[in-house]
């Protein structure tokens, strides 16, 4: 009696149990399509799933079952070619891991590097153009772990999916490890994230002996007005970032990502330093009237001392492959250290 | 005194009153009756001035109402109309002394005078009991005297003089009043006509109450005037016939002394 | 009952006292403790002085923004509930605050400046929306009818509600991340202004609104009557209309370019105040100017300071208290 072996080589690691669960689906489909041609050719059909490492013996066991006279199915999962990103920092790792080729489609909001300006750009975090993801015939799409809807579509549409969240800066690298594997670009990673160890290892030498400033980080507010003052909080990879570089979150205390900053709690910690972080550039004039913006605040360290910065780039605010030079970015300003 | 000559008005396109004539005169009381529908509300509006018509003249004493002042108008004329629904709680005294408005400077309080001319009105229309009272309290009739006491102290004697008579008119007084009320709210109009010399206009579609208190009648019916002239020339039962379609006996009563009109039976045949 | 002189003067004896207590004490309150002798120590340059800095800088303007604010917000309340004759208007029925918050929302996502005018542009830009709103509401209402139907100008209110919140849910689609969660915390109210500017900017609105309020107390007793018995009682009808609506309009636009849309003051405070002073808007309307400025001081100490050291959105607190008590209200009328 002949038999049929279907075997299919799955990934087991992922973010969450998505890629998991799909790949099972896919398995099971395929399988009962040849439950069918089994039954209707009178033979027996057997499936089996081996995780990936497997893979070179599931050749071997295959080949003994052909000796044992069955017909053999080895399926195992592609590598993603067809790669979308619906995220900032995703879209730089997968360059960084010279998958650049691979991606055909980004978020709105992703600018670097150069080449995505030329590709077509399918919504972010609150607007995903479905059907624009579709029409993309994608086998793998970057999203964020809160958008429940889009990911029980993709599932829904049978697309792989790797899920993302905002965590610190320690998930830059485990989210480049995982990516690394899920498109097949293993060593890469491992390079790549041993790089950006090695950078922010030797920023934390540098700052090592030098005093801790207070630090105030603002995400954003309104335009020349200390209105909506958004700062970081204890929680975050800017945070992280800003500890790595040798400065003191003055709202470490605080277990939120966002603390709205008033006057008076910004009177009262009295920052040495005040970091604004912005991802667009301004004219030397506006960024003059926007720091000025702050002189109204005369007891507070920072502005006494004329340590209101500026920052525009986006390696601080997007948490991918380029973290460990932004973490240097700021270490350079907290410290006074010469570019 | 005041005095509709071939008036027409419409809300919109078609008019709802065309070629009315009448006259108020200085002494006069006047009902204007015909069913629903007919323009008596419009005709009363027109005649407050608080429309103006697209054709003919509206005058008080030969002056034409569009160019008197509002302030003007309502010193000698006050409008009591169907019903009087308030948002918020007022007290009856603040209802009454509302009618004090045209009287009162853009940022005067009223006076000890206005005060006493509010409780006067109140007085003559039997709800001085009242004034603290919230006005949402009261019973329908009740409410009704409330308003006519500010009219009252809208077109107080005090600011007038002799030569210029002063004007109530009445929106429907007795559509929501239960025979009781209805037979007070009469004896009060007949009273204040007398005693404050007011010339009173009426419109209802109560042809026993027009028949007790007014001298003349105005028939109005589609916009039109129908018949016109002393209570006992109009109110027969042809010409009530021809305004509602229904048979009616018209007869002096007994005891009360006014016509008295019966409707019989639906006309039918020839439309009246 | 006394007469309204009397209670005129109880009323804001009474009012005024709880606002000026409110005044006094809040800037006292807050997240870190100060000591008052250290404010007022000449002694210390100002700079050098947090007691001093966090009183005059961050308290005090917010206390005044508070007052201005409450005192704005509730007395164009009355004002609309008294123009619409309805005790569930709110200054927020006619649209007034979607334009503002759709012009808010322009400007923080589109990142419009006035950087060469040097002033912020969020404030101006919702102040511009709720006058296109205004605009918008008035044209509909006064459009075919002889006067100011109230009729139209609820309709047109709340139609004006529902297509600006669609439009700013249009927005929204283009605004990032961060400036979503800006928009929403503007929506919630905000009073910590950090500057007496833009309270001497709205000065002047402020003295005009409630010059015509004043001169609106009485008219609007008579438009309770009805638009066409206020009209044989001698009122000019439509004069005041517009004058209430404009006026009402003005005071909320610029209350809500200074501390955003905050909610539940414009028909709390001039309920609770009616139930105590009675319904004559000459004393109902000073006495809300005043216990709303009252009311907004103390919601916003207890917003500052509930869950010290962070902020709760002072929009939360009126919505904490108001919500229960407007549902209160319905169940008592009902």
């Amino acid at each position: 009696m002949r038999s049929i072996w279907a075997i299919f080589s799955v990934t087991l690691k992922s973010a969450d149990g998505a890629a998991r669960r799909h790949d099972g689906a896919t398995a099971r489909r395929v399988h009962s399509v040849f439950l069918e041609e089994a039954q209707k050719s009178g033979t027996s059909s057997r499936c089996v799933v081996v995780p990936s490492w497997l893979s070179p013996w599931a050749v071997l066991l295959s080949v003994a079952a052909v000796i044992l006279g069955g017909t053999v199915l080895v399926a195992s999962q592609p590598q993603p070619r067809r790669i979308i990103s619906l995220i900032p920092a995703v879209t730089e790792m997968l360059f960084a891991l010279e998958a650049g080729d691979r991606v055909v489609a980004v978020g709105s909001f992703d600018k670097y590097p150069p080449e995505v300006e030329k590709l077509p750009k399918v919504g972010a975090l609150l607007d995903p153009d479905l059907e624009r993801i579709l029409s993309l015939r994608p086998d793998l799409v970057a999203v964020y772990g809160s958008q429940a809807d889009l990911r029980t579509q993709l599932e829904r549409g049978g697309v792989a999916m790797f899920v993302y969240a905002h965590a610190g800066l320690a998930d830059v690298t485990t989210t480049i490890r995982e990516l690394g594997t899920r498109i097949g670009a293993d060593a890469r990673a491992a390079g790549l994230v041993r790089d950006i160890e090695e950078r922010l290892a030797s920023v934390r030498r540098s700052v090592a002996g030098r005093p801790r400033p207070k630090t105030l980080v603002v995400f954003g507010r309104e335009a020349l007005a200390l209105r909506n003052v958004y700062a970081s909080g204890g929680i975050g990879f800017v945070h992280d970032m800003v500890t790595a570089a040798g400065g003191d979150n003055v709202f470490a205390d605080v277990n939120q990502q966002a603390v709205q900053a008033t006057t008076e709690l910004i009177i009262t910690r009295r920052p040495d330093v005040i970091l604004e972080l912005r991802a667009e550039p301004l004219s030397r004039d506006a960024e003059q009237k926007e720091r000025a913006v702050w002189n109204r605040l005369g007891s507070v360290p920072a502005v006494r001392n004329g340590r209101v910065y500026i920052l525009v780039d986006r390696r601080t605010v997007i948490p991918g492959p380029r973290v460990g030079e932004g973490v240097e970015v700021i270490a350079r300003l907290l410290h006074r250290l010469p570019w | 005194m005041l005095r509709a000559a071939d008036v027409e008005f419409g809300y919109g396109e078609t008019p709802v009153v065309r070629g009315v004539s009448l006259d108020v005169p200085a002494d006069g009381f006047v009902g204007i009756i015909g069913p629903n529908g007919s323009g008596k509300t419009t005709l009363l509006r027109l005649l407050a001035g608080t429309r103006q018509p697209r054709r003919g003249a509206l005058t008080l004493d030969g002056v034409p109402l569009a160019t008197l002042s509002r302030a003007a108008l309502a010193r000698r004329m006050a409008v009591v109309p169907q019903e009087t629904q308030l948002a918020f709680e007022y007290t009856v005294l603040e209802v009454v002394l509302m009618g004090r408005y045209v009287h009162l400077g853009a940022f005067e309080v009223e006076g000890p005078r206005d005060l006493e001319i509010a409780r006067r009105s109140l007085a003559a229309t039997g709800t001085l009991d009242f004034q603290h009272r919230p006005f949402a309290t009261l019973s329908g009739g009740e409410k009704q005297r409330v308003v006519i006491a500010a009219a009252l102290a809208q077109i107080s004697a005090v600011e007038r003089s002799d030569t210029e008579p002063a004007i109530l008119l009445l929106d429907e007084p007795t559509a929501a009043l239960d025979l009781r009320y209805q037979l007070e709210t009469a004896a009060l109009l007949a009273d204040l006509h007398r005693s404050h010399a007011l010339s009173v206009v009426v419109s209802t579609h109560d042809l026993n109450f027009a028949a007790s208190l007014c001298r003349t009648v105005v028939m109005l019916k589609d916009g039109q005037v129908l018949a016109s002239g002393g209570v006992d020339d109009v109110l027969t039962p042809a010409l009530v016939g021809r305004l509602y379609g229904v048979e009616v006996d018209v007869s002096r009563h007994p005891q009360s002394g006014h016509l008295t009109v019966v409707p019989l039976r639906r006309m039918t045949g020839a439309r009246p | 009952m006394r007469p309204l002189r009397v209670r005129l003067a109880l009323a804001v004896a009474g009012f005024g006292a709880l606002a000026v207590l409110a005044v006094l004490t809040a800037p006292l309150v807050g997240s870190s403790s100060i000591s008052l002798a250290r404010v007022f120590d000449r002694s210390v340059p100002f700079a050098d002085n947090p007691d001093a800095q966090i009183f005059f800088i961050a308290r005090l303007p917010r206390t005044l923004a508070g007052a201005l604010v409450g005192a704005m917000l509730a007395s164009a309340g009355v004002v609309f509930q008294g123009l619409l004759r309805n005790p569930l208007a709110t200054p927020f029925t006619l649209g007034v605050s979607a334009g503002a918050a759709l012009g808010a929302m322009l400007a923080i996502t589109f990142g419009w400046s006035l950087a060469w005018l040097g002033i912020p542009v969020a404030p101006l830009a919702s102040f511009a929306g709720s006058l296109l709103a205004v605009g918008v509401v008035y044209l509909l209402a006064t459009a075919r009818h002889r006067g100011l139907s109230t009729h139209v100008l609820l309709l047109a209110g709340v139609t004006m509600n529902a297509f600006f919140s669609a439009l700013i849910l249009f927005v929204q689609y283009f605004a990032d991340f961060a400036e979503t969660f800006r928009i929403l915390r503007w929506l919630m109210g905000d009073l910590d202004i950090s500057s007496y500017q833009p309270l001497v900017t709205a000065l002047p609105l402020v003295v005009f609104s409630f010059a015509a309020f004043a001169w609106l107390a009485r008219p609007l007793n008579l438009l309770n009557l009805g638009a066409e018995a206020a009209e044989t009682r001698g009122l000019d009808v439509l004069r005041a209309q517009r004058v209430a609506f404009l006026s009402a309009s003005l005071a909320t636009g610029a209350a809500v370019s200074v501390g955003g849309p905050i909610g539940f003051i414009g028909i709390v405070v001039p309920h609770l105040v009616r139930l105590l002073v009675g319904a004559d808007h000459r004393v109902v309307l000073p006495a809300s100017a005043l216990f709303g400025a009252a009311f907004l001081i103390g919601c916003d100490a207890i917003a500052r300071t509930i869950m010290a050291p962070l902020e709760l959105p002072v929009g939360v607190i009126t919505a904490l208290i108001g919500g229960p008590f407007f549902l209160w209200l319905l169940v008592r009328r009902a």
